[in-house]
C-alpha cells in the first residue's frame, strides 16, 4: 500500500490482517497450549501454569505403558515407511517414465488411499482380513493398513521429483553401456533424492500419528502411541498426557525442519 | 514420434520394447497392494452389508437386505445420519470463510515469515488427531483454559458449556480441516496473475468489485476442491466427535465403529457405512453439478 491510500482502505486492510492473524492464532492455539501444559510444575493442568518444570517428562519416561507404545509406533512407522518407499519409488518410476497412456489412471489408482476416508478403508480391511483368514493376530494387517495410507505420500513426492528431471540423463547413461539398475542408482537416484526424503519423512509422520487404522486392525494386547494416549485420556487428565503429546509434536517439528532444509516446504505434495 | 523412430532406427540399448515389458515389474507391487488390499476389501464391504447377523460370530451365512431396511427406517439411525450430514454442512462453510482470506494472504505474502506461516497452516495436518483433539479438550473443558480466562476476567458468572456438545465438535473439526481448504486455494490463487487485479483497479473498478468479479470467479476451482474435500472428511470423522462430543454427539462413524467393535454387528455396521457413503456422494454430486453450472455462468 502506498502512503496515499485512502483511510477507508487502510482501515479495511487493518481489519483484514486482524482477521487473518486470528485464524493463524486459531491454528496454533491447541498445539501451543499442549506444550505449555507439559511444562507445568503443578499437580494438575491448571491455567495459568504454576511455574515451569520438566517433572512430567520424568513421569512420562517412568510410564512403562507409554514407553512401550512409543517403541511400537516407532517400529511400525519405520517398517511401513520402508515398504511404502520401495513400492512408491518403483511405482513412480513406472508411472512417470514408462506408463504413457496409462499414466493418469495409474496415478489416480496410487493416490486412491488418500482420497478414501481412512476409517472406511480400515473397516474394509478388517472385514477382508477376517474373511480371508489372515486375521489380526499378527501385525500383518496393521502394517498393510499403514503402508496403504503412506504410499500416496511417497509416490506423489517422488513422481513430482521425477517429472522435474530430464529422462535423457538416464538414457545417456544407458547408451554409454550402464545397466538399467546402474543407471538408476548412479544417475536417477541422486537426482530424485530430495523427493524420496520428503516422501519418506512424511510417510513416517503420518504412520506414527495414524489412529483409525490402528484402532480397527491392532491385535489383542498391542497398542500404538495414539491409541495409548486416547485410552489414557479416558481415565486420567494429568500433564503426563501433555508431555507425551509434546514429544509427538517435537518429532513432527524435527521432520518439518529437516524437509524445509532439504527441499523447502513449498515443494511438498499432498495430492 | 513413430515417424521419427522409423526414420532413424534407435541404437540397441535404447530400443524401448523389451525394457517396457521388464519395467512393468516396477508397478506390479503397487498394483498387487492396491488391488488385493484396497479394491477387494471395498467390494467386500458390499458383500458384508448383505450378510445376516449371527450370535457368537461377526456375521452369519446367506444373504439378506434386512440391514439396509434397518439403516433406512430406524428413526434413531436416521437421526444420527442427519446429525452427521448437518455437521458436514456447518463445518464446510466455516472452513471456507476462515480459510479463504488466509489462503489469499499466504498466496500473496512476500514476508520472510511466509514459510513459518505455511508450517502453521500445515500443522493440524501433521500433528496427530488425538493430540490435536486433546489440545481442544484442555481449552474447552468445563475447567478448561477458555473458561478459566473468562471467569478470571469476570466476563461470565459461570463456566460456559463449550464441549460435550455440537459446538466443541464443530470448533475442533474446523481446526483439523482448515489445511484441506487452504492448500488447494493457495495453489489456485497463486496462479492468478496479480497484474490482472492491478489492471482492473487502474480501469476504475473498486477493490470490492475486483474481488467479486475477478479474484473470486478465478478461484472457483480451488473453492470447489476445498469444500468437497472438507465435507467428505467431516462426514467420516471419528476421533474428534468421540473426544469432544462425549455421549451427546453421535456421528455415523462413531455408531459404525461401536457396531463393529463393541456390539460385534458387522453386517449392520457395513450397511450403515455404505448408506453414509452414498448420502455423501449424492451431496457432492449435486453440489458439483450446481457449482459447475455456476462456474459455466461466470465464464
Amino acid at each position: 500500500m502506498n502512503r496515499r491510500a485512502p483511510l477507508s482502505h487502510r482501515v479495511a486492510d487493518g481489519f483484514g490482517l486482524l482477521y487473518v492473524g486470528a485464524v493463524y492464532a486459531f491454528l496454533l492455539l491447541p498445539i501451543a497450549i499442549i506444550v505449555l501444559m507439559s511444562l507445568n510444575a503443578g499437580e494438575f493442568m491448571t491455567f495459568p501454569p504454576q511455574g515451569i518444570s520438566l517433572r512430567w517428562f520424568g513421569a512420562l519416561f517412568a510410564n512403562e505403558a507409554f514407553m512401550r507404545a512409543i517403541r511400537t509406533s516407532l517400529m511400525l512407522a519405520a517398517v511401513a515407511t520402508l515398504i511404502s518407499s520401495v513400492i512408491g519409488i518403483a511405482g513412480a518410476l513406472y508411472v512417470v517414465r514408462h506408463a504413457e497412456r496409462l499414466r493418469e489412471p495409474l496415478r489416480m489408482l496410487l493416490m486412491m488411499p488418500l482420497m478414501l476416508p481412512e476409517i472406511l478403508t480400515a473397516i474394509a480391511l478388517l472385514f477382508f482380513l477376517y474373511a480371508s483368514g489372515i486375521g489380526t493376530r499378527t501385525m500383518f494387517g496393521l502394517v498393510v493398513g499403514h503402508v496403504l495410507v503412506t504410499l500416496p505420500y511417497v509416490f506423489t513426492n517422488v513422481a513430482s521429483a521425477l517429472y522435474n528431471q530430464d529422462a535423457s540423463l538416464e538414457q545417456a547413461a544407458r547408451s554409454l553401456g550402464a545397466s538399467p539398475w546402474r543407471a538408476f542408482v548412479r544417475v536417477t537416484l541422486p537426482l530424485i533424492k530430495p523427493g524420496i526424503i520428503t516422501g519418506a519423512l512424511f510417510a513416517f509422520v503420518i504412520s506414527f500419528d495414524l489412529f483409525n487404522m490402528s484402532l480397527l486392525l491392532k491385535g489383542i494386547g498391542m497398542t500404538t502411541l495414539p491409541l495409548q494416549l486416547f485410552d489414557y485420556l479416558r481415565w486420567d487428565f494429568d500433564p503426563t498426557a501433555a508431555a507425551v503429546s509434546t514429544v509427538s509434536i517435537l518429532l513432527t517439528l524435527a521432520v518439518v525442519v529437516w524437509v524445509d532444509r532439504a527441499v523447502g516446504l513449498r515443494s511438498l505434495r499432498f495430492g | 514420434m513413430t515417424t521419427i523412430a522409423s526414420a532413424a532406427p534407435m541404437p540397441r540399448a535404447l530400443r524401448p520394447v523389451p525394457l517396457a515389458r521388464r519395467a512393468f515389474w516396477l508397478i506390479a507391487p503397487a498394483l498387487v497392494l492396491i488391488g488385493v488390499f484396497l479394491v477387494l476389501p471395498y467390494l467386500n464391504i458390499v458383500l458384508m452389508s448383505l450378510r445376516p447377523p449371527a450370535v457368537g460370530a461377526p456375521y452369519g451365512a446367506g444373504f439378506t437386505l434386512a440391514n439396509y431396511g434397518a439403516a433406512l427406517t430406524d428413526g434413531y439411525l436416521l437421526g444420527v445420519l442427519g446429525d452427521t450430514l448437518l455437521l458436514g454442512f456447518t463445518v464446510t462453510p466455516i472452513c471456507l470463510l476462515l480459510g479463504y482470506p488466509v489462503a489469499y494472504h499466504l498466496a500473496r505474502t512476500t514476508s520472510r515469515w511466509g514459510s513459518v506461516l505455511y508450517v502453521l497452516v500445515l500443522s493440524p495436518l501433521l500433528v496427530g488427531v488425538v493430540v490435536r483433539s486433546f489440545g481442544w479438550l484442555i481449552l474447552l473443558s468445563g475447567n478448561g483454559v477458555i473458561n478459566r480466562v473468562l471467569l478470571d476476567l469476570g466476563l461470565v458468572e459461570t463456566g460456559l458449556q463449550l464441549m460435550n456438545n455440537r459446538l466443541g465438535v464443530t470448533i475442533a473439526l474446523v481446526h483439523v480441516f482448515l489445511p484441506f481448504m487452504i492448500l488447494p486455494l493457495v495453489g489456485v490463487i497463486q496462479s492468478i496473475d496479480p497484474s490482472l487485479e492491478a489492471a482492473a483497479r487502474s480501469l476504475g473498478a473498486s477493490r470490492l468489485k475486483v474481488f467479486w468479479r475477478l479474484v473470486l470467479p478465478l478461484s472457483w476451482p480451488g473453492i470447489q476442491a476445498g469444500t468437497i474435500l472438507v465435507f467428505v472428511l467431516a462426514l467420516s470423522a471419528y476421533v474428534t466427535p468421540v473426544m469432544l462430543g462425549g455421549a451427546q454427539v453421535k456421528t455415523m462413524s462413531v455408531l459404525v465403529v461401536q457396531n463393529l467393535i463393541d456390539n460385534f454387528q458387522w453386517p449392520a455396521g457395513a450397511a450403515q457405512a455404505l448408506v453414509l457413503t452414498a448420502c455423501g456422494m449424492a451431496a457432492v454430486a449435486l453440489y458439483a453439478k450446481l457449482t459447475g453450472r455456476f462456474m459455466k455462468g461466470l465464464a
